[in-house]
């Protein structure tokens, strides 16, 4: 637990004082508790369904140490619901595809399927339809397991690997996180892959004694015609096809190959594990490198958390992150954690210093910053800004400044580099938000693209992108400048009333930097967050509020009554609650969406007063 | 030299107005066309001493050359100014590098001149002030120009501690800057843009690779320009660092300086950005800083009046060709006086024929200058595609070969005037930027809707550029006798 100051300490310091000094010094806690390297806490708290793919796949590994599979399961138990299932941590309504997991997780490690939760879980998994129609990521399991057979999933052309990346289905083309899924799925199908699994069959719902098989497709026209199309495909694997298979097999395995970063991983956890796991079938032995350092890489995924909606006094559990800690939560957090300019050389150590995918269709230099340390690979225009951010608030005679000037530079040119026509900025690859082949009638199609790239997130990042451009001294006569300004002016016009409080706020600060206080978009922006406050000061959430007040003193210069209001809320509940503010959802990956951030509250909470102290505010 | 005496009105056979670099070459050129010291000529500027506002202080060989020849360039080098070898051109702080040196064109000297520009006007004020036929009146302002019958200037008043003074003269040049008032008098319209402001701060020994050039470093909002402009006693040398910013100024005061520290300093070399981050920080008042302006040359002379120098017409100083063109006007209009040095007494100096030869020359040079420096300034500020694509090209042209970089800087330093090189330059560039927008140097699958986006860019840049080509082009090749507006 952190200490967290209830009240002013009457020694001369107001309460806002107080309140900035207790939020400070948590967010520079939770940065030393994320980047521990003993016990670190997780800053992106999945769903349990990665997790439980890893008890799935230590029956072949046999990697986890027995507290670390007692603590995953502890885990994995303790978020499930009282009704048996476990939840969808965006709807929060049960998940199919969550609730088969974690079944079989639990079974897999030692739970009487016949206990109350247990079948609780099932009821569950039958009234959605059974586990045949659970995600992608289910039925593969359920394939490796033997329970279902191969050609319940989608079909591949192996020829797609024997693409240039130019072309509109090449693997290239798809968001790097499912790159990282298609390539190990197309070693695993040709295998296939088997793993001795405990029995889920029961997961399966069936018509008599037979299995009801799932719909690939879509419904619709298109979908019969694609399923018919699919059958077509898994009948012509069947046919010799000779070097186009081997060459495309090849390809794969290269791909492969090249695509373990320094910190041993692919992408993330689940490109990870499927690597890992296509690599085996390959014929790599336990003992070989790639396997130790993938295993390793998802050993450092690793770390503390506990379920929401339990006691800060109860025991932390140990769960699987989908990545190791977040840069852009580690560079908000340094920030929050203000005069720590030691933290300065580790956030330069993470640039990019190696070619990677991500430049096939960017003309830029290699530069700006990973979603984690030690993704080589792959570039983060999320993490670029944040931690362009923080290089920011440097001081001006800071000893690290040197270091910072060129890292900036270089990633201006990447960030510049990654806008799309549209003038939106892309986030893991330019494209990834027009890929083709979500168009395709496939069920989990639209995995094929970053769910983050598009929506809300592509506002707050063009937004967030633009007003680093500005900050380094870009302006509207920029045509790259104009254009993301155009695009936003017609966001603004379209869809300004559906914005959450976070994207006014993004948008309130890059009008601040770019706009004069005149112009259209910034009066429409203003107005629009102006009104979301509610009567007891709060714009909703802690983070809502935290980032609503930091907008409001860019628009304003000098803080206003709604400021001020938002300010006392904030202090209120830093003075009611201390480190233990809620969180916020950041952006996740693939099956998990979206994953938890437990420091961000406090940590947002801390900027903005901060920030609101600084332009003179008092309560 | 003189005071204003207490007589009035005068007669002077030349009135100067300015006496700036422009002024004080055109007065002692025109001294020195006048080698029986029959004439008598009136310089006068605004400001005693010189002017507070940072402005030209480099100048290419050509310029060195008429220095020396008007015997400024002795006094100049003895005051502190620094031969200077020619421009280095970096794309980015780590990005590619272009040496442009002056020694390889042929045909003219190999070393330009640069001195801190308030040094520049103290010596060549001295050296006119030892001229017997030269009056220089500091702290006077023109008010009035006197016309004769026929239209043509017979005198001027001036404005100065103790009242106006009226002076008759045949021949008012206005060497009075952008904001020439001499041009305002002769009712021309003020059709100066503002493109910007400089900002200008002093470095001791800055690291740049070459301290004898002029080093453009490309990459922030505008193009930084850093030169030397003075040999200190202690063996140190000055520079100039200039860094280029909006019309619309992002900040000013005291934010100004957190401005450039935020927007300029992370996008040089790392040992020049401490230099320059030190030298902001350490800075005590307002930084320095002028306009950057553009004036499409206006009408050069009329009955009895000529311009010279920027109130001849200016543009952004990036090709730092604004001295030379001023010292190039002195020189032509000292060629013509000098045809005039026995016109019988009681006539003037410069008839219409020389002010029309004067002209015709100024508006050969003049135009080549002024788009030059409007499409380089361009490039270098790469705000829209076409200009990204021409500073792509730029890059590739100068790294194809020493030729092609000795074409390049002859044109860019006023060497080189001939329409044909100016028109080859101008295709070999336009084909490098349809090459370099279809060609991405780094992406390997770059998406061919950007590669025509870029491509548009490039077409859609050199097609506006076209209507500049033809005029500069018109401009070389016209016939003197075509009769003028």
């Amino acid at each position: 637990m952190i200490d967290g100051i209830r009240v002013a300490d009457g020694a001369g310091e107001s309460r806002l004082e107080a309140a900035i000094r207790s939020a400070t010094r948590a967010a520079g806690e939770w940065r030393r508790r994320a980047l521990d390297p003993e016990r670190p806490w997780l800053v992106g708290v999945a769903d349990v369904g990665v997790a439980c793919e890893v008890i799935l796949a230590d029956r072949l590994f046999r990697d986890l140490s027995a507290a670390e599979h007692a603590g995953l399961i502890a885990w994995i138990r303790a978020s499930q619901q009282p009704s048996g299932a476990w939840l969808d941590p965006q709807t929060q309504s049960p998940d199919l595809s969550l609730t088969s997991l974690g079944w079989w997780a639990c079974v897999q490690a030692g739970d009487d399927p016949a206990s109350e939760r247990m079948v609780k879980a099932l009821r569950v998994v039958h009234e959605l339809g059974g586990a045949q129609r659970a995600s992608f990521s289910v039925r593969l399991w359920l394939a490796i397991a033997g329970h279902i057979p191969w050609g319940w999933l989608p079909a591949v052309p192996s020829e797609i690997w024997l693409l240039p990346p130019s072309s509109v289905l090449s693997p290239s083309r798809v968001c790097p996180w499912a790159r990282g899924l298609l390539t190990p799925y197309l070693l695993l199908t040709r295998a296939p892959a088997r793993i001795h699994l405990s029995d889920a069959r029961p997961l399966l719902l069936t018509r008599g004694r037979e299995m009801i098989p799932p719909r690939i497709t879509r419904d619709g026209l298109v979908g019969d015609l694609v399923q018919n199309f699919d059958t077509a495909i898994k009948i012509l694997r069947k046919m010799p096809r000779g070097p186009l298979l081997r060459a495309s097999l090849g390809r794969a395995q290269t791909w492969l190959a090249h695509a373990q970063q320094s910190h041993g991983g692919w992408f993330s956890a689940r490109p990870t594990l499927l690597s890992l796991l296509a690599l085996r079938v390959a014929g790599a032995s336990f003992d070989d490198p790639r396997i130790r350092r993938g295993l390793g890489y998802l050993r450092h995924a690793r770390g503390l958390t506990r379920p929401p909606l339990t006691s800060a006094s109860d025991p932390p559990h140990l769960g699987q992150g989908l990545t190791s800690p977040p840069l852009a939560v580690i560079a908000r957090l340094t920030r929050a954690a203000s005069g720590d300019e030691g933290a300065i050389p580790w956030l330069l150590a993470q640039e990019l210093t190696e070619p990677g995918e991500w430049q096939f269709r960017t003309n830029a230099a290699v530069g700006g910053w990973p979603g984690e340390a030690g993704a080589r690979h792959h570039l983060d225009i999320d993490a670029t800004c944040a931690v362009l951010e923080t290089l920011a608030t440097l001081p001006k005679d800071s000893s690290q400044r040197g270091p910072a000037w060129a890292a900036m530079r270089r990633a201006i040119e990447v960030l510049l580099a990654m806008q799309e026509p549209d003038g939106t900025f892309a986030r893991y690859e330019r494209g990834e938000s027009n890929v083709w082949m979500t168009q395709a009638p496939w069920r989990d199609a639209e995995l094929m693209a970053d769910a983050s790239a598009s929506g809300e997130a592509r506002v707050q990042r063009s937004a967030r992108a633009l007003r680093q451009l500005a900050r380094m001294g870009w302006r509207a006569d920029d045509d790259r400048v104009a254009r993301t300004m155009r695009w936003l002016e017609g966001h603004v016009e379209r869809d300004i009333s559906r914005d959450s409080v976070e994207t006014l706020a993004a948008l309130g600060r890059c009008a601040a930097d770019l706009c004069a206080p005149d112009q259209p978009l910034r009066r429409a922006v203003e107005r629009h967050l102006r009104g979301r406050q509610r009567e007891d000061g709060s714009f909703g959430t802690v983070t809502a509020t935290a980032d609503a007040l930091e907008a409001l003193i860019a628009l304003e210069g000098r803080p206003c009554v709604q400021a001020v209001r938002a300010a006392r809320h904030l202090v209120g509940r830093i003075e009611g609650e201390g480190d233990a503010l809620p969180g916020a959802t950041i952006a996740g990956h693939g099956f998990s969406p979206c994953v938890y951030d437990p420091s961000a509250g406090i940590r947002d909470a801390a900027l903005a007063l901060r920030a609101f102290a600084e332009r003179g505010g008092e309560l | 030299m003189s005071t204003p005496s207490k007589r009035s009105p005068e007669r002077y056979d030349a009135v100067i107005i300015g006496a700036g670099m422009a002024g004080c070459a055109t007065a002692r050129a025109l001294t020195m066309a006048d080698p029986e010291r029959r004439r008598r000529i009136l310089v006068i500027d605004r400001h005693r001493g010189v002017s507070p506002r940072f402005a030209g202080e480099y100048i290419h060989p050509r310029g060195a050359q008429i220095l020396e020849d008007l015997g400024f360039y002795g006094p100049l080098m003895a005051a502190g100014a620094v031969d200077v070898d020619g421009f280095t051109v970096l794309e980015r702080a780590d990005g590619r590098y272009v040496e442009l040196p002056y020694a390889e064109i042929r045909g003219q000297r190999p070393r330009g001149i640069a001195v801190h520009h308030k040094t520049l006007v103290r010596v060549m004020r001295a050296v006119i002030r030892e001229e017997p036929q030269v009056d220089l009146w500091e702290g006077f302002v023109i008010k009035e120009l006197l016309r004769g019958d026929e239209g043509a200037i017979r005198g001027v008043v001036l404005e100065g501690d103790e009242g106006p003074r009226t002076i008759l003269t045949d021949l008012l040049i206005g060497a009075d800057g952008k904001a020439s008032a001499v041009r305002k008098l002769l009712g021309l319209p003020d059709e100066r843009q503002t493109i910007g402001f400089t900002v200008g701060i002093e470095i001791r020994d800055a690291a740049v690779g070459l301290p004898s050039f002029a080093n453009v470093i490309l990459g922030a909002w505008g193009p930084v320009l850093v030169y030397p402009i003075a040999r200190e006693e202690d063996g140190r040398t000055l520079f100039r660092m200039t860094m280029d910013l909006p019309h619309s100024l992002p900040a000013k005061g005291a934010r100004l300086a957190d401005f450039l520290f935020d927007a300029f300093i992370p996008f040089l070399p790392s040992a020049l950005a401490e230099q320059a981050a030190a030298a902001i920080l350490g800075h005590r008042g307002h930084l320095e800083m002028a306009p950057t302006v553009n004036l499409p040359a206006p009408r050069a002379a009329f009955p009895g009046v000529a311009l010279v120098g920027d109130a001849a017409g200016c543009s952004h100083p990036i090709t730092a060709s604004g001295m030379t063109m001023g010292l190039r006007d002195a020189e032509t209009l000292g060629e013509e006086a000098r045809r005039r040095a026995r016109a019988p007494e009681g006539e003037p100096w410069l008839t219409s024929a020389n002010l029309r030869r004067y002209r015709n020359e100024h508006d050969r040079y003049v135009p080549t200058r002024q788009a030059l420096a409007d499409a380089i300034y361009e490039a270098f500020r790469g705000g829209n595609e076409g200009a990204r694509a021409i500073q792509r090209a730029l890059f590739e042209y100068w790294e194809s070969g020493p030729e092609a970089r000795r074409r390049s800087m002859a044109l860019l330093s006023c060497a080189e005037g001939r329409p044909r090189v100016f028109l080859s330059e101008y295709l070999k560039t336009a084909r490098h930027a349809l090459e370099t927008s279809l060609v991405p140097r780094h992406a390997q699958h770059f998406p061919v809707r950007d590669r025509l986006r870029q491509v548009r860019g490039a077409v859609g840049l050199a097609t506006t550029k076209l209507g500049l080509v033809a005029d500069v082009m018109w401009a070389q090749v016209r016939p003197a006798w075509l009769p003028r507006d």
